[in-house]
């Protein structure tokens, strides 16, 4: 029966473009799937008994507890205006600059990026922030939207993204599921530490390309990217700087290491975050009640949406396997041309479509646990797996014409903006994604150096 | 007449809604405040507090499930909106009406009768946290019992969403 989980699948995805919440369809869809199969004998409603227990483990899952924190962390970030203040600092003090508004607005990305880790809110964030500000300063259209759903794309793989926290997850019973069944029960684990450490050299990587680009365009199109004479009331002051800029990165670096040296958890890391963006907002004055429970509703909406998410999928996942899906990617993947390249290859290609219709969340929770154990047991490296995926991801949201982040963009771009611009505009930032893809591919160690080195091989 | 009634009936479980979602909120503050107390505890006090470390997991547990209902009447449970986005008022009433109608309602009411055994056998066992120094009696039966709450909360918001569509779909 394995034609019905390929054809739950294909119906899930069909159904889910009409639009009603992602979580509510997952799972219902499954369920009714689940209920043909019972009524015409070809699903064990057995297998659905364990239901109440699997979501209870889910509510106590102790990795994912992470992820509200981390939030909490960054919609405080948010509401405490640290990004504005940031991108007028360092405009000001680059904007003379060559192409420096843009560079400042790519690192401006990547930090505030770094603190919630979901695109759809970055790039919005971003757009209404820079846009404006970029095109009065004379930069090209193409190159301000580039730039803006580069950077905004780029914090699901900068650490600590709950994106990362979500897929360690995901990857850790992969990866468990894999080596027991190459009967290797002295298993080795991988954890979301493993995969901050991971994708930080890549995602720094990213950054220095997308900076060499900007450098580049900067000096051979100098009219795309015009440098900007400070009028006298927008110089800036060293202390000034410092009270921009030392704050939130002292934050982000003190979470960061923490984890990657071992000495918290990342739920305590989050924790101890969230109680240092609080603090930050108090000194700048800009917390009172109403901000703070603007702060914990919108903490608890992301999370709940999150988390709902995954219960669906969790459904999805267990109707799937019921039908022998599992088996049937299995299948599909072994006997595909070029062995584990060639099922590798597929798997991204596959991904880079879903990325289309489906957000990083989704393709997290109901792909990654299919196709994870498969590719993890052909001897892969789960963090180096996981890195290509968030990379690969993070491209397909910026491909013309279904790129999650170029409608997101256009809903916050002024009307004079054309569509086809933002399309020009993001193509160099796609080769440039692709680019990266490929050498991570041809040097693992990118990925599989730092956490080999901090937490030993 | 009888829309009016309607009305007021989905109002009040829009408020209602609102009302859990609102309280529940606080407890993102107070997982971020217990967290913070037990790092400070382990690396000041050498102390490990088993109890707290299990509350803040369910807290978390507590927040995302009775928040749902809430995040639901602010529609913030993410949609694939390439086609959505685009329609008229009326074809989005129409795909939320059958969604109720075909996936969250039959969803909701499969894992509330679901979640009914497992729930009643954890209280009629007095069950307690399976860690030492874990949370006593009788929480770890009342976070049981939010696999029931979850889905009746998000039902009943589900038919204010429901109704809410069918009233636009009949032009009002």
């Amino acid at each position: 029966m394995e034609w019905v989980a390929g054809l739950l699948f294909l119906s899930v995805i069909v159904i889910l473009l009409a639009g009603f919440p992602v979580a509510f369809t997952l799972g219902g869809t499954a369920l009714i799937f689940a209920g043909i199969g019972i009524l015409t004998g070809t699903f064990s409603g057995a297998l659905l008994s364990g239901l109440p227990n699997r979501m209870f483990g889910l509510m106590t899952n102790q990795t994912l507890v992470a992820v509200p924190l981390f939030v909490f962390m960054g919609v405080t970030l948010e509401r405490a205006r640290i990004a504005e203040e940031l991108l007028e600092t360092l405009s000001a003090l680059f904007g003379s600059l060559r192409g420096g508004l843009g560079i400042s607005v790519t690192l401006v990305g990547m930090l505030l990026a770094a603190s919630t880790g979901i695109v759809g809110a970055t790039v919005v964030t971003m757009g209404l922030l820079s846009l404006p500000t970029m095109l009065r300063r004379g930069y090209s259209p193409e190159i301000s939207t580039g730039i803006i759903c580069a950077s905004g794309t780029l914090g699901q793989i900068i650490p600590p993204s709950i994106i990362l926290v979500m897929l360690g997850d995901v990857m850790t019973s992969a990866y468990q599921q894999a080596q027991i069944e190459m009967g290797i029960y002295s298993a080795r684990t991988v954890s979301v530490g493993d995969l901050f450490a991971g994708a930080l050299i890549p995602g720094l990587l990213l950054v220095g390309l997308y900076v060499a680009y900007l450098m580049l365009v900067a000096h051979f199109r100098p009219a795309m990217m015009p440098p900007h004479e400070p009028g006298p009331d927008e110089k800036v002051g060293f202390l000034q700087v410092i009270h921009a800029l030392v704050p939130p990165l002292g934050l982000i670096l003190a979470v960061l290491g923490s984890i990657l040296l071992g000495l918290a958890t990342p739920t305590e890391a989050a924790g101890v975050g969230g109680m240092g963006a609080l603090l930050i907002a108090v000194l700048r004055k800009q917390l009172n009640l109403e901000r703070l429970q603007e702060i914990m509703r919108s903490t608890l909406r992301i999370s709940s949406m999150v988390f709902m998410i995954l219960i669906g999928a969790s459904i999805f996942s267990l109707v799937f396997r019921g039908y022998g899906g599992d088996d049937g990617v299995r299948a599909v993947l072994d006997s595909l041309p070029g062995g584990v390249v060639g099922a590798v290859t597929v798997v991204m290609l596959v991904m880079f479509l879903l990325g289309f219709v489906l957000d990083f969340i989704e393709i997290t929770f109901i792909v990654v646990p299919i196709v994870g154990p498969v590719l993890l047991g052909m001897g892969l490296d789960p963090v180096w797996l996981g890195i290509m995926i968030a990379i690969n991801l993070q491209t397909s949201f910026l491909t013309p014409p279904f790129g999650f982040a170029l409608f997101y963009l256009r809903g916050v771009a002024p009307p004079e903006i054309k569509t086809a611009q933002i399309y020009r505009g993001v193509m160099p930032f796609v080769a440039i994604q692709l680019f990266a893809l490929i050498l991570i591919a041809i040097f693992p160690e990118l990925v599989t150096w730092l956490p080999d080195k901090i937490y030993g091989p | 007449m009888p829309d009016e009634k309607n009305n007021n009936r989905m109002n009040r479980l829009d408020r209602f809604s609102e009302i859990t979602g609102q309280f529940t909120a606080w407890l993102t503050l107070l997982m971020v405040v217990v967290t913070f107390v037990i790092v400070v505890m382990r690396y000041v006090f050498d102390a490990g507090l088993i109890w707290m470390q299990e509350s803040v997991v369910w807290m978390h547990a507590f927040v995302f499930m009775i928040g749902a209902a809430y995040t639901l009447q602010r529609d913030e449970h993410v949609r694939v909106d390439i086609f959505y986005r685009e329609m008229s008022a009326r074809g989005r009433a129409w795909i939320d009406l059958l969604g109720v109608l075909v996936f969250l309602l039959p969803l909701c009411i499969f894992l509330a009768l679901k979640a009914w055994d497992f729930v009643a056998f954890s209280w009629a066992l007095a069950e307690t946290s399976r860690e030492s120094g874990g949370l006593p009696y009788p929480l770890l039966p009342m976070l049981k019992t939010v696999l029931i709450l979850m889905p009746a909360a998000v039902g009943l918001q589900g038919m204010s969403l429901a109704l809410k569509s069918l009233a636009i779909i009949r032009g009002r």
